[in-house]
């Protein structure tokens, strides 16, 4: 008789090889349905029926083209800010920067109102600004970096807390409307992404996300600057004998990435009806976490921009179906228990990582039931 | 002191300390690193452990240390055969290890590594019980550290004394060193000699791992030598001759194996490789001199090294690894910017330019380091195939686009030329055998149509087909009338590859000949650091 638990593993075998030999598409797939399995459980132990609430969801966020609208319109600046940690993690680093990125883009989309142009050069101007705001946010981490050789994990983090209250300050004593102190100016309507469908909050900006995510991937795959960046972020050393400049390669991916941030601050401010401005008194209700949940949706998406797309389009749907779920009649799901599905989905992402594990661990398992059959064997001889 | 007496008393047939039978270590990879090795240690000596790069020195020790688990034999002390799991169970029975490269928390004392190295997870640090037990052994061994400095302040000398001070401290009736003066100073040589005579006297046995010749005949009792995982001679140093070590050490010419040619008598095509062909010599390609570069750690790798590679010719480096080759071959392709002298590729300078400059003049640079250097592994055959020639016109469209088709076409031309086996362009490089990812690199490299190529152990862990076929490469591109800079640990392969060769040992040139000037025993002396007066 074997002691080892693991002895009969041919069904452990087979899931890890299943699992390892998975598509990265269908390993996604597979976390988001895990995701959702264990937000089932918790909402069924909290006395809620999770078919129930998983139907106001699907309905809330796919259910009809109004439905349709307010997940895109989400996915909107996800998408974006998914590209900004996508790029860099491309690049061979983790720029946790694009919360903040994000809102000095907004801040600096937000000042075309001091001026007035022909709508559409308007709004173009207003993209440039706010492009270059979020890259110069992320060059400094970057020039850090390069030249001091500073974590980028840490100073982008510290960066987003300067943005943040750099921002507030600027949305409260520069750019505030003066009619209504808790907001900033209202961005105006030549410099406004127009409407797709109307009666909901659906823009243009979908097709500024989709441009950036397309030429993004043109970038990286198609020209000789991104196979530099993807270069070097596999294998510095490589990259150096291939005679990459890896300092050049950092510095691109921050300002490509930083853009895009700022970008999806422009998309807000400028795409999202009905406010088009920032609510520093209520520090920044409309313009919170896009860029961290922008980390999950890059993740999910595998850090490939027509993956980020799709992950963007669930995360999306989540938003928009869970304020339905929460007040979906009988089964009033709160909105919170979306954020836990979200986290639980993003956990599941790295659970082929420890499958790939199992090997290592069973090894370990067998090595210690050896010793404890030597051990049980050695007092068996002692007693007799 | 009378040389012989200390070690004397081990050579009664029942004195030995321990006994390690039939050896044979076969890695997962198939490699044999040891075929039967038998190695006997007694009580009051030092053993020296002499071979070249892969001699299996290392394996050896790291079995008796308990770092590795042999394939077949056993370790038999007088007691009975022991078998150790873990270096831990070979400390507790008596054996220590002290590696090349140090275990030490920097910013620990030495008193705070030792204790640490002692305690078991959860228990009570003693630090000083410790420090009183290190300065008692350190007044009885004669070797001083300073206790209360963080190591990391300390030179390598000390620390290197530091980790010897903890296996000590264990009680060990054997203590194994490898290769412990690369790191150290002429002065701390001499030093640590001292030392482990002292040790020895003390009833200490010792196993020291080196190639080099002068060290192991000044401080050891009983030479051992290794040749490619065999044990070829156990002699008593002081009947032991540098000229039959040298010998032992790097083999007898079988007829089996190739000879080297002399080029300046008549041509007998007797290489390995297909006959080699008069070509006449070109011109000067490469020039460098008096180069002074630092490694890693800021240690003088290369130091003051001169030679021309000219069109036509293979210049071939040999030496023991770590002797400055790997530093000097950065130097000339841009990943190290040396300290001084010169390097033109016809009359450019290269030093301190970037690679992509380098590549510009014409120089190919097969890197020692295939998966390090020379590929992104999870890239495809097609996208590492452009690989340095990325920014060149050939496939650089107009915005930086990358022309595809153009670099499809490459792959298919390269996969062809250079027989590369893959599932097609797109197939991820690490999906490739060690062969074909070698062949992918060469052909990428002759590909640029190079008027140099840079060859860092161009055939390293290749089966013999494909070793034979880059070999191959390297001839036709010198036949081409190309220079070629070969550099290679594997003296066989120098020796019949190379038109001039030299001899590297601690950041030097030992000596520059052509092969047949000197004997094979003598390249032996001069890789193990002997210079060539004493030879003659």
């Amino acid at each position: 008789m074997s002691l080892n638990p693991f002895g009969n593993s041919r069904l452990l075998r087979g899931a890890r090889r299943t699992l390892t030999g998975l598509h990265p598409a269908l390993e996604s797939l597979l976390a988001a349905v895990i995701g959702l399995l264990i937000g089932a459980l918790l909402m069924y132990i909290w006395g809620f029926d999770p078919w129930k609430a998983y139907w106001a969801l699907l309905q809330g966020a796919y259910g009809g083209s109004y439905e349709w609208a307010s997940t895109l319109s989400r996915a909107t600046p996800l998408i974006l800010t998914a590209l900004t940690f996508s790029v860099c993690v491309r690049a061979g680093m983790f720029n946790i920067g694009a919360e903040g990125q994000m809102l000095v883009g907004a801040m600096a989309a937000i000042c075309v109102t001091y001026f007035a142009m022909p709508s559409g050069i308007h709004l173009l101007i207003g993209l440039v600004f706010a492009a270059a705001a979020g890259a110069a946010w992320s060059i400094v981490p970057a020039l850090l970096k390069i030249t001091r050789g500073v974590s980028e994990v840490i100073s982008t983090i510290m960066f987003n807390w300067i943005g943040r209250w750099l921002a507030l300050y600027l949305a409260i004593y520069v750019i505030v409307d003066p009619q209504r102190a808790e907001k900033t100016l209202t961005v105006p309507v030549t410099a406004r992404f127009p409407i797709l469908v109307r009666g909901t909050d659906f823009s243009y900006a979908f097709f500024l996300s989709l441009f950036v995510a397309l030429v993004l991937y043109f970038i990286l795959w198609h020209t000789t600057m991104g196979y530099e960046v993807r270069a070097a972020g596999l294998n510095p050393t490589a990259a150096r004998y291939g005679g990459i400049r890896n300092k050049r390669t950092m510095i691109v991916s921050f300002l490509l990435g930083g853009a895009a941030a700022g970008l999806a601050g422009a998309a807000i401010v400028m795409g999202m009806p009905p406010s088009y401005a920032a609510f520093g008194g209520g520090a920044f209700p409309n313009l919170t976490n896009i860029g961290f949940d922008g980390m999950a949706v890059a993740m999910v998406g595998r850090n490939h921009p027509i993956g980020i797309i799709a992950a963007a389009v669930l995360f999306g749907g989540l938003n928009a179906g869970g304020r339905v779920m929460q007040f979906y009649g009988s089964n009033p799901v709160p909105l919170e228990m979306v954020r836990i599905v979200m986290g639980a989905i993003v956990l599941a992402m790295s659970v082929p990582e420890l499958i790939r594990l199992f090997p290592a661990i069973r090894k370990q398992g067998q090595s210690l039931m050896r010793l404890l059959r030597k051990k049980g064997a050695s007092s068996e001889e002692g007693s007799t | 002191m009378k040389k012989s007496a200390a070690p004397g008393s081990g050579r009664d047939a029942d004195g030995y300390l321990l006994r390690a039978e039939g050896i044979t270590k076969v890695y997962s990879d198939g490699t044999v690193a040891l075929e039967e090795a038998t190695l006997e240690i007694h009580t009051h000596e030092i053993v020296g452990l002499l071979g070249e790069n892969g001699a299996g020195k290392t394996t050896l020790t790291k079995i008796l240390s308990g770092l590795l688990p042999p394939t077949r034999g056993r370790v038999v002390s007088p007691k009975g055969p022991v078998r150790f799991a873990s270096p831990r169970e070979a400390l507790d029975f008596g054996i220590g290890m002290v590696h090349q490269h140090f275990a030490l928390v920097g910013t620990f004392t030495a008193a705070e590594n030792v204790a640490l190295s002692h305690e078991k997870p959860f228990s009570r640090i003693r630090l000083a019980e410790t420090r009183e037990r290190l300065e008692a052994l350190m007044e009885e061994s004669g070797l001083r550290v300073p206790l209360d400095v963080p190591v990391e302040k300390l030179a390598v000398g000390e620390q290197q004394r530091v980790e010897i001070l903890k296996v000590l401290s264990r009680d060990v009736k054997l203590l194994i060193l490898d290769e412990p003066t690369s790191v150290l100073t002429p002065l701390e040589v001499d030093e640590l000699f001292v030392l482990l005579r002292r040790l020895r006297d003390r009833g200490t046995s010792i196993i020291l791992i080196t190639h080099k010749l002068k060290e192991v005949q000044s401080v050891t009792d009983r030479i051992v030598v290794l040749r490619r995982g065999a044990m070829v001679g156990d002699v008593r140093t002081a009947e032991a001759t540098t000229e039959r070590l040298a010998q032992l050490m790097v083999g007898k010419t079988i007829a089996t194996e190739p000879t080297a040619v002399e080029l300046s008598a008549e041509q007998v095509p007797k290489t390995l490789s297909a006959g080699r062909k008069k070509v006449p010599l070109g011109e000067g390609i490469l020039h460098v001199a008096d180069l002074v570069a630092r490694g890693n750690t800021g240690e003088i790798a290369v130091d003051g090294v001169s030679f021309d590679v000219h069109g036509g010719e293979i210049l071939g480096i040999a030496g023991v690894e770590g002797n400055g080759q790997s530093e000097l071959v950065e130097c000339l392709t841009g990943l190290r910017v040396p300290i001084s002298g010169t390097a033109t590729i016809r009359d450019t300078n290269i030093l301190g330019k970037d690679p992509r400059q380098i590549y510009r003049l014409g120089v190919a640079h097969v890197p020692e380091d295939r998966w390090r250097l020379g590929l992104v592994l999870p890239f495809t055959l097609a996208e590492n195939a452009i690989l340095g020639v990325h920014q060149w016109e050939e496939f650089r469209g107009p915005f930086g686009f990358v022309r595809r088709g153009r670099v499809n076409q490459h792959v298919r031309q390269l996969m062809e030329r250079f027989d590369i086996q893959a599932t097609g362009p797109n197939a991820p490089a690490k999906s490739l055998s060690g062969g074909n990812q070698q062949k992918l690199i060469v052909g990428r490299e002759l590909a640029k149509n190079p008027a140099i190529v840079v060859a860092s152990q161009p055939t390293r862990g290749l089966d013999i087909g494909a070793a034979k076929y880059i070999r191959d490469l390297l001839i036709e591109m010198r036949d081409n009338g190309r220079a070629i800079l070969l550099v290679s640990a594997d003296l066989d392969e120098v020796l019949a590859l190379a038109d001039r060769l030299a001899i590297m040992y601690e950041g030097r040139f030992m000596g520059e000949s052509c092969p047949g000037e000197l004997s094979r025993e003598q390249i032996g002396m001069l890789m193990g650091g002997v210079a060539c007066k004493e030879v003659a």
